[in-house]
């Protein structure tokens, strides 16, 4: 038996020591510095001394013939007092062109959200790591943290030229948020320490946001991609209704408070919808509905659910560049089908498109970069900043095997897979090099992180490490082909892998991953699934291990799903724990683990913390924790693979070199696409 | 010469209907080296692991996307195969991957040689394997058709795929064609009602979208199973739909055939249903059957694949070669490593060879030439 | 006569009931619903979903009552001509199929004709000179195109004509038709893109066509009828054209019931690697969104159309086959 174990185990053991085989030593800086694809983070910056303001003010061409005709007032009437003013990155620019991209279909209705999302009230700056007026112009917060005081813009308007004020943040509090019919219950945002807030006018351009509780984090939920913040685009299209504001001059005459339930039901019918409900939610819906008010850059004129996607300028659209032209730039941007995205990626290499950095693999590198010159464009790399693309998540909840179970939540034994694992190789293959190994913890360039120290612990591979961690645990005995087996039947130890392909080729990483675990003597099976049964799958606690990627988690506070267990969606972590946290004890069960009830508990006690830093130090805290529990295995990570890989056609200036790739920054808002312009 | 004729008359005479069949299908050169071809596939799935060097499952990312190796047969002037190692470099501007070839050191050669362990026939231990090399630095490998991304040699892989793919088919062909024949021929031999009832079923059946079925009951069964056991099962119950083909043209050739004199002459002599069916009808057209079988299998085959392209078929860790094809179905495969569609290959040449077999088999089958 | 037809149709609407019922469980079969799919879709892309978005997704679709009502509160809609609206789309059913569903047509239409006229010819020519050379070239060539999986050869196709001619990629039109309302430029323009998929399309098909038209036709060739007629000094052509020809069409009468639900599928695998707006890849993406209405109609489309192509296929095959009409009597 020892010799076959032998047999068995020399081939790969001896390859895993060759280390002297090949020049793939270097770090990861030293690779992209050579190819100059990755930038610095850089964009627009906002004048705020109004003394630097233009006085006089242009518009698009299109925009100064409507003007003429007597269809459309004067550019200085359509912009308000306090216009927001970008100073574009390289230089003024001019108007026109149209801005070809390639979406899925209704399903990637993000593709045109996040290039509106300059509709959110508060937002990031390019580099996403502070917090600068978006639509608003400026905010205020009480020193006991129960009030938060949003100033809107004068003389700012909807797109169709009705006053934007604070009229419409009390219609959407009153008159839809409360509404049970159509929103069927209140959101965590709003309700610090679950105590529901509300939404109070103090003058036209005065909103205050008035909680029972501290609510220190709201800032910050204003600023991120949140329910509360996340602006009207993305927040009250797909039948949901948060954001903080909606028209209330256009959306009142489908609600029936302000005529009667009988009659804005007859009106549904006459347009085909089954009741008042559903039509709303069309009506509200800005990749639907072609008439609907909206204050992003662009706003549609041919709806979601065609072939092609047509969005068009907003000629009420309240920025400005420093030499006073009405942004933005571009005229339109049209969005084509495409089934597959393959299509798209062979599209965008044709040439196709003009910006996209939506649905291009970075397996596909070499061959976009192969053909620049023939397409007409120029690649740029944008680094995440999230610790991991492929995580482990374990399933801290899981019961449905006991012995697995006792494993899963032993904390030796995750630490020994994590050290199992050849980062390097997973690198160099799937990431073309490009990532950076490590463990969970966000990029040491945030104010979050741990430290570099912790983008280490327990994520470098150790074979001798792991098998003698696992051995002191008690997984000694192992079976004729060297797996260890289990110790209440003695057949071998399987854990299931539950992997799928959606962003990043999981179940081939997966694969691999297992293979490695094969030299600490741990058999994985990687179960290849179709996305919506992953879902469900996890939804109902079924999972082992599951891979995901922890995006999001870069400012843990607006998007903690991908590291808590808090979101009974998507909580990979722990279903049950999920249910127990949002329901606040009421459902699902609580965790035994110590360490992962106090991530938990410094989690609840962050948004009564004041500052900003005490935040940060608490978020710190956490991830020390999370990365020496090793409850998610981090293996590769701030790599273009997400929404990286920007592909953008030669005739667009005022492109930034690299631009923020998070959650937070709405990819690619962040960068301004309406200062980007086409050059002739 | 005349007495050979004679002879050889007497035998045609005496011979037996096999006799005379395999003597006509002989004559088919094509179906014949088809046949041949077959049996090779299936000698490869009885040895697939033997024709193997390299343990299909083993990755190793220094080994990603290495082009097919040329293997040089002649070392100064000696009949010695020998492979050189090879060094992986990628380019920090394109990102590209490449191999250099090291002239200096020759990696020999040999047959027979040890590689990774598996079970042959799955039961007796076994660690050897067709090729090999002598004394190989753990680097070292032989690349007949390159590697895939994960560094899995390619050429094994394709050995261990034929195993599956194979296999897997003839469970869904056979309940396919147990099915068809019975239900068609009852059909057929009844009418009426049990007709009726039975096209009623092929309509609803045949309309049937197989696609939500795969994915609710790949959902349905249970979890323990392994990859394979799953798609076995998934197999049999799709055969379940897959009869109706079958079934409907057996039936029309029934009718057809019920009003033959033959069959009239049968009945008066008293054989009952069955045998009417089975021993009278049936080789009348015989001929289409075993069309339509050896059509059926590379249909499977060619299903196989189609649902690995959409994901519903076979999965990893599983390898088949539709796995295999739906690492090749990209664009950065066709552009940096196109031998991966070698595993094409072998599927267009079983397809092939599965249906000039089909053919000559007819040809010689039949009772009319 | 007119009892049988009576009695199809009768039978037909039985069979189209049973079909809806079976349709509608195997789409809710895949474990999770709607929401779940919408869910997994949006994690998929990097966005989110809160868990009270979800609750109210599901309520507005009336997700959160049992199977039987949905299908109660469907089937009550259908039989009045409401096929619903997708939850994708948002738009009515009726639309989003009706969009594609000409496209679909005049592709299969396309590919099927080309099927036919290569088939037939090279079939007949097959199986009258057997074991030519010709035989066996053009036998191996419909065979390559038979055994070489479809979606490989879209995409190797769809990838060179790229390399080698820049040729715009996938899709029915040029992107400067998309928009723009039907005219004949745009017929010229989709007459333009037809070829290349209707080529791949029709691939596969011909190489069984031919099989089937051979073997035939080679049974047919063997009866006496055929000798006699060629002793009675009849043309070539005329011997095999008039009667074996005929009599070798009759099995594929069986086929004709499924030429009718591909008419309005297509094929999927191809038309999702090519991106042709088809109502093949609409039906696959319904199914995986468990996009219910959606879905559940373009099945029962496919089931109306199998149901009539079932009872066109016996008709022709009583009409070639005056044994089996005479029997009806």
């Amino acid at each position: 038996m020892k010799k076959a174990v032998w047999l068995g185990m020399a081939t790969s053991v001896v390859i895993g020591l060759a280390g002297a085989f090949t020049a793939q030593a270097q770090q990861p800086s030293a690779n992209l510095a050579a190819s100059g694809l990755v930038g610095k983070l850089e964009g627009p910056e906002i004048i705020s001394d109004a003394s630097k303001w233009p006085k006089a003010f242009q518009e698009a061409p299109d925009l100064a013939a409507l003007v003429k005709d007597g269809k459309l007032p004067a550019v200085k009437d359509r912009l308000p007092s306090e216009p927001m003013v970008l100073k574009p990155l390289a230089e003024v620019g001019k108007y026109g062109g149209t801005w070809r991209r390639g979406f899925l279909g209704p399903g990637d209705w993000e593709n045109g959200n996040r290039l509106n999302a300059s509709d959110k009230l508060l937002f990031w700056d390019p580099t996403g790591t502070k917090i600068v007026p978006s639509a608003a112009k400026s905010w205020e917060q009480s020193a006991d943290g129960k009030t938060i005081r949003v100033n809107l813009r004068k003389g700012m308007r909807w797109s169709d030229g009705a006053p934007f004020s604070a009229d419409d943040f009390v219609f959407w509090f009153e008159d839809l948020y409360s509404n049970k019919d159509i929103v069927s219950a209140p959101i965590a945002d709003m309700s610090p320490g679950g105590k529901p807030g509300k939404v109070v006018k103090i003058d036209d351009t005065t909103v205050e946001f008035q909680f029972e509780n501290p609510h220190f984090l709201f800032i910050d939920f204003l600023a991120g991609d949140t329910l509360i913040g996340g602006g009207q685009s993305v927040r009250q299209s797909q039948g949901t209704t948060y954001g903080a504001y909606a028209p209330k001059h256009y959306l009142k005459q489908f609600l029936p408070k302000y005529s009667s339930e009988q009659s804005v039901n007859d009106k549904a019918k006459a347009e085909g919808f089954e009741n008042w409900v559903k039509m709303l939610h069309f009506k509200k819906d800005w990749t639907l509905n072609t008439a609907l008010p909206t204050i992003g850059p662009w706003k549609t004129t041919n709806p979601i659910n065609t072939p092609t996607w047509v969005l068009e300028r907003n000629p009420y659209y309240w920025a400005v560049d420093t030499a006073g032209n009405q942004l933005p730039y571009i005229d339109k941007v049209v969005l084509t089908l495409a089934e597959d995205s393959e299509v798209i990626n062979l599209r965008a290499i044709g040439g196709n498109y003009d910006m996209q950095e939506r649905h291009i693999s970075l397996s596909k590198l070499p061959v976009v970069l192969d053909n620049q010159q023939k397409g007409g464009y120029k690649v740029h790399l944008d680094l995440a900043l999230h610790g991991s693309d492929t995580t482990l998540f374990i399933n801290q909840s899981y019961k449905a095997d006991a012995e697995i179970a006792k494993w899963l939540t032993n904390a030796d034994f995750r630490r020994a897979l994590s050290m199992g694992i050849d980062r390097k190789q997973l690198n160099e293959t799937f990431w073309l090099g490009i990532g950076t190994p490590g463990s969970v913890a966000p990029s040491v360039q945030m104010p979050q992180s741990p430290g570099k120290e912790y983008r280490e612990k327990w994520s470098v591979l150790d074979i001798a490490k792991a098998n003698q961690l696992l051995d002191s645990i008690g997984l000694t005995k192992k079976d004729s082909d060297g797996y260890r087996v289990r110790t209440d039947n003695g057949e071998r130890l399987r854990i299931q892998i539950q992997a799928v392909k959606a962003l990043l080729p999981w179940p081939q990483q997966g694969e691999m991953i297992a293979e490695q675990w094969r030299k600490i003597g741990i058999q994985a099976d990687v179960r290849e699934m179709e996305r919506t049964l992953a879902t469900t799958r996890t939804r109902n606690n079924e999972h082992q291990i599951m891979i995901w990627t922890n995006g999001g988690t870069e400012l843990l506070y607006l998007f903690p799903r991908h590291a808590l267990p808090v979101d009974p969606t998507e909580a990979y972590v722990g279903p049950e724990f999920a249910t127990w946290f949002s329901s606040n004890g009421a459902n699902g069960r609580a965790p035994t683990d110590p360490n992962l009830l106090k991530a938990l508990e410094l989690f609840r006690s962050a948004s009564a913390e004041k500052t900003e830093a005490g935040r940060d130090k608490i978020a710190q805290d956490i991830w020390k924790i999370l990365v020496d529990q090793q409850y998610m295995i981090g293996t590769v990570g701030e790599s273009p693979a997400q929404f990286g890989v920007r592909l953008v056609s030669n005739k667009l200036g005022n492109i930034p070199s690299r631009s923020c790739i998070a959650q937070h920054c709405r990819t690619p808002s962040s960068s301004h696409p309406e200062t980007w312009f086409f050059k002739q | 010469m005349s007495t050979d004729q004679t002879s050889r008359e007497e035998q045609f005479a005496v011979a037996t209907q096999w006799q005379l069949t395999w003597w006509r299908f002989r004559k088919h050169k094509l179906a014949v080296l088809s046949g041949l071809i077959v049996i090779a596939f299936y000698i490869i799935v009885l040895f697939a692991d033997f024709f193997a060097y390299a343990d299909p499952h083993a990755t190793d990312s220094r080994r990603s996307h290495i082009p097919p190796q040329t293997i040089h047969f002649f070392d100064d002037g000696a009949f010695k195969p020998y492979v050189h190692g090879l060094t992986q470099k990628r380019d920090l501007r394109t990102f590209k991957l490449s191999y250099q070839i090291d002239p200096d050191r020759k990696v020999y050669l040999e047959l027979f040689a040890e590689g990774y362990r598996y079970n042959l026939f799955g039961l007796i231990p076994s660690s050897t394997h067709l090729l090999g090399l002598k004394n190989a630095q753990p680097e070292d490998g032989i690349f007949l058709l390159g590697t895939d991304l994960v560094g899995r040699d390619l050429w094994s892989r394709i050995m261990v795929a034929t195993r599956i793919s194979l296999t897997i088919g003839l469970a869904g062909v056979t309940v396919s064609l147990f099915l068809g024949v019975l239900l068609g021929g009852l059909s057929a031999v009844y009418g009426g009602v049990v007709d009726m009832m039975i096209q009623r079923l092929i309509e609803i059946l045949r309309s049937m979208p197989t696609i939500p079925l795969w994915m609710g009951l790949a959902a349905a069964l249970p979890n323990t199973w392994t990859v394979i056991q799953v798609y076995l099962a998934i197999t049999i119950i799709i055969s379940f739909l897959g009869w109706t083909d079958l079934a409907r043209v057996v039936r029309g050739k029934f009718l057809a055939l019920r009003n033959e004199d033959f069959i009239a002459a049968a009945e008066l002599a008293g054989a009952s249903q069955f045998r009417i069916i089975f021993h009278h009808m049936l080789p009348s057209f015989l001929s289409h059957i075993i069309a339509a079988t050896s059509l059926a299998l590379p249909a499977m085959i060619i299903s196989e694949t189609s649902l690995s392209f959409l994901g519903l078929g076979l999965r990893p860790p599983a390898i088949s070669w539709g796995i295999l094809l739906q690492d090749a179905q990209n664009i950065e495969t066709l552009a940096l490593a196109p031998w991966l569609l070698a595993a094409a290959v072998p599927v267009i040449i079983i397809i092939l060879a599965f249906n000039f077999l089909g053919d000559g088999l007819r040809d010689a089958a039949d009772p009319y030439g | 006569m007119l009892a049988y037809i009576a009695r199809r149709a009768v039978l037909a609407v039985i069979t189209m009931a049973a079909i809806s019922v079976l349709s509608f469980i195997i789409i809710q079969a895949p474990p999770g619903d709607f929401v779940d799919a919408y869910i997994a879709n949006l994690s998929a892309s990097g966005s989110s979903v809160s868990a009270e978005e979800a609750r109210g997704l599901r309520i507005l679709y009336g997700l959160d009552q049992p199977i039987y009502v949905q299908y109660a509160k469907w089937m009550s809609r259908v039989l009045v001509g409401d096929f619903g609206e997708s939850m994708e789309w948002h738009r009515p059913v009726a639309e989003v199929i009706g969009d594609r569903l000409w496209l679909t047509v005049a592709l299969s239409l396309a590919a099927l004709i080309l099927t036919w006229g290569i088939a037939l010819p090279l079939g007949i020519y097959s199986a009258v000179r057997q074991y030519s050379v010709m035989d066996y070239i053009l036998t191996t060539i419909s065979f390559i195109g038979l055994a070489v999986p479809n979606f490989l050869l879209a995409l190797v196709i769809m990838y060179f004509a790229f390399v080698l001619f820049g040729a715009n990629v996938g899709g029915l039109f040029s992107s400067e038709f998309d928009l723009a309302p039907w005219s004949l430029a745009k017929i010229w323009d989709l007459i333009k893109h037809l070829p290349l998929p209707a080529v791949i399309l029709a691939l596969a098909g011909t190489a069984q066509l031919i099989r089937i038209m051979r073997a035939n036709l080679l049974d047919e060739l063997r009866k006496p009828y055929v000798i006699t007629a060629r002793a009675k000094g009849l043309p070539e052509w005329r011997v095999i054209m008039k009667y074996p020809v005929r009599a070798a069409l009759n099995p594929f009468a069986s086929t004709i019931a499924y030429l009718f639900p591909y008419l309005v599928s297509g094929s999927i695998i191809i038309s999702l690697v090519l991106s042709l707006p088809t109502v093949g890849p609409l039906l696959l993406k319904a199914l995986i969104a468990q996009d219910m209405f959606l879905a559940g109609t373009i099945v029962l489309l496919l089931g109306v159309m199998t149901v009539i192509g079932t009872f066109i296929s016996d008709l022709v095959l009583m009409w070639v086959d005056p044994r089996i009409r005479h029997e009806l009597d």
